[in-house]
Parts: C-alpha cells; structure tokens; sequence
C-alpha cells in the first residue's frame, strides 16, 4: 500500500464510534470470562448429567445476557439523543482544537456569569442612544436657529412700528 | 481527592455522566442476577424430570452462586474500565472548550468595573436625551409664542399701513401733518390751560390776603 500522499489520514474515532466500540470490548471480555468451561466446571454435577443440556442452557444465557445489555445501551442513547450529542460535541472540539487556554467554565454565582450575557444587549443600546441623542440635539439646532431668527424679525417688526408712530406724532 | 461534579457536561448532555453511568452499572448488574436466576430455576426444572440423580436444589444454589460471584468480579472489573474510558473520552468536554451557547463570555469578558462603566455611560446618554428632549419642547414653545406675537405685530404695522392708505386715496398728504399738529396744539392747550389754573389760583391767593 503506497499513497502519494492522497487522502488524509483518517480522523480519530468520534465520540459515537468510542462508545460503541467500548461498549462492544466489555462485553467481548464478559462473555470471555464467563466461558462455557467455566459455567460447566461450576456447575459439575449438572453437565455430567446433561451436557447437551448444560450446553444450550449457557448459550441462551450468554445469548440473553448479550440482549438485554444492548438492549439497556441502545435505550440510554435514545433517551439521551446521544447519537446527536457525541457528533455535535465532536465538532464543537474540533473547531476549538486551536485554543490552548482554558475556556472560561460557570463560576458558579448567577450575578457574575450574567454580566457578560448582557453586555451584548447594553452596547446596542448605548450605540442606540448616543444616534437619537445625536439627532436630538441635531434637530434642536436648526430650532435654535428658527427661534433665533424669529427673535429679530420681532424686534424688527417692533422697530418699525416704533418709526410709524414717531411718524404720527 | 475531590471528586468532578462534571457540571459543564451535565450543562451539555442533560444529565451528569456519572450518574448515567451509575444507571447502566445498575441496569447490567440486574440482568446478571436475573439471568442467573432463570439459569438456576430451568436447572431445577429439568432436575425434576431426573428423580433418580443425586443432585440437590442446594447443590444447584452453590454452582449458581460460584458462577455469578466469578461473573460478578469480572463484571465489576471490566465495567470499572469502561466507565473510565467512557468519562474521559466520550462524556467529557476538553478543557480548552467552549460550549457555542457561552460565547458571550469569551467575546465580552466584562469585568464588575467594566460593565459598571458601562452602565453609568448609557444612564448619562439617557439624561442627556432627557435634557435635550426638553430642551426642544421649550424651543418648540417659544416658536409658537413668537407666532403669536408676530401675528400680532404685523396686524399692527398693517394697521399703520392701512392710515397711509387712507391719507394718500383722500390726497392729504398732509393729513398726517395736521394730525401731528392737531396733537401738538392740543398738548398746548393742555399746557396754557394749566398756566391759567394756576394764575388764577395766584389771583386768588392776592384777594383774600388783601
């Protein structure tokens, strides 16, 4: 087998592979244990009486015991959503396989961890607000403005009313 | 030894993995025992059609007994090694991960003082606003005023022109002139009217001390 260097090396086993392969091992070395030789020396008298017996008796056993286990696994995984958590978490690894800190963890007190949650929110509104302040204090110029200038059409008005009357007099 | 509450994965997986682990260690152990039992009790059955051998249910009690305390420590052992792998590799988060949903803590790692500041900042934004806001009502109020009171002058200056009007549609242009006179002579007369009152007065004042 020789590449040129072709397809990457194949990525290690996720989390889901791990758990069945852990899962599977334990129970290869159970049924090692509990070897057909070994039930049959425990139980002697019985297989010098009825070896076939003893025999079909430790398959079913062996066979029933196998079940139920599998059985018991495959319900946890479904109870859990495991198969979706373990590649989730898989990814989720992977994309952090960068960072060599320590990721910041709950430290436990609700106050503390909730500030940087409502950070995000309190910057929108302060960049909120300093826009409406700004158009705020933008529009109260130009009225400035206008009342400025009604301020000397009115003494300009009065003015020329002074004139007229000294014109009467 | 401390023990690891493994609260970040429980946060993950919904559940603490040791206690799923503790479940399952539960789950297998009861069919084992269960298993044995229904081994022992089809043991006995089949005994039974055997009425000659020498075997007894007490016989049978210690096999089952041998067999499941072998299977037992096997199964403790093994099990015991699954559960390490399995909360070391499969129901663990890396130290250097972080869970998607608390990525604000990384982006916005506020410190007290820090977010204080930054509460006290958008409390003087509103303030400000507020003073503006005000501001502007006032602005908007002295305009209304200057309206009125703009209204009112110009009727006045309209009134003045008005006059004009008339004098120069009669052609006397003079009207104001004599306008002007007339309230300059009644103004005389007011003055020469006093004059006399007080001439007379002095008159007066002469006879009776004469």
């Amino acid at each position: 087998a020789g590449g040129d260097g072709g397809p990457p090396a194949p990525a290690a086993p996720g989390r889901a592979q791990v758990f069945a392969t852990v899962v599977d091992t334990f129970l290869e070395k159970l049924v090692a244990a509990g070897s057909y030789q070994r039930f049959a020396n425990c139980y002697r008298c019985f297989y010098k009486l009825q070896p076939e017996m003893t025999r079909s008796i430790y398959d079913q056993f062996i066979s029933q015991l196998q079940t139920s286990i599998k059985e018991e696994i495959q319900e946890v995984k479904n109870e859990g959503n495991l198969e979706v958590l373990f590649n989730s978490l898989d990814k989720i690894v992977e994309e952090a396989k960068n960072q060599e800190e320590p990721a910041w963890r709950p430290s436990g007190i609700p106050e503390e961890d909730v500030r940087s949650a409502m950070v995000p929110y309190l910057l929108k509104h302060r960049s909120y607000l300093r826009k409406v302040l700004k158009e705020k204090e933008e529009e109260n110029r130009k009225v400035a403005e206008s009342v400025l200038a009604g301020r000397d059409r009115i003494a300009e008005l009065q003015q020329l009313i002074q004139a007229r009357k000294h014109a009467w007099q | 030894m401390s023990v690891n509450p493994m609260a970040y994965e429980a946060q993950f997986f919904g559940f603490t993995p040791q206690t799923c682990m503790l479940r399952v260690y539960i789950a297998f152990q009861d069919y084992l025992f269960e298993m044995m039992l229904v081994v022992e009790s089809v043991i006995l059955k089949k005994l039974d059609g055997f009425p000659a051998c020498k075997i007894s249910p007490f016989q049978i009690r210690k096999s089952t007994e041998k067999f499941l305390l072998f299977m037992k420590e096997h199964f403790d052992k093994l099990f015991s090694k699954m559960e390490e792998v399995l909360l070391q590799l499969v129901l663990n988060i890396p130290k250097n991960v972080l869970l998607p949903e608390d990525k604000v803590h990384e982006q916005y790692p506020y410190s007290k003082e820090q977010f204080q500041a930054l509460q006290d900042e958008i409390h003087q934004l509103q303030k400000q606003y507020r003073a503006e806001a005000s501001a502007g009502q006032a602005l908007r109020a002295e305009l209304e005023e200057q309206k009125a009171v703009r209204a009112e002058l110009e009727k006045i200056l309209q009134w003045f022109d008005g006059l004009e009007n008339i004098c120069r549609e009669h052609g006397t242009c003079s009207f104001k002139e004599s306008f002007a006179f007339l309230t300059q002579n009644a103004k005389k007369l007011q003055d020469v009217l006093k004059d006399v009152e007080e001439k007379s007065k002095k008159i007066k004042k002469h006879d009776r001390l004469l």
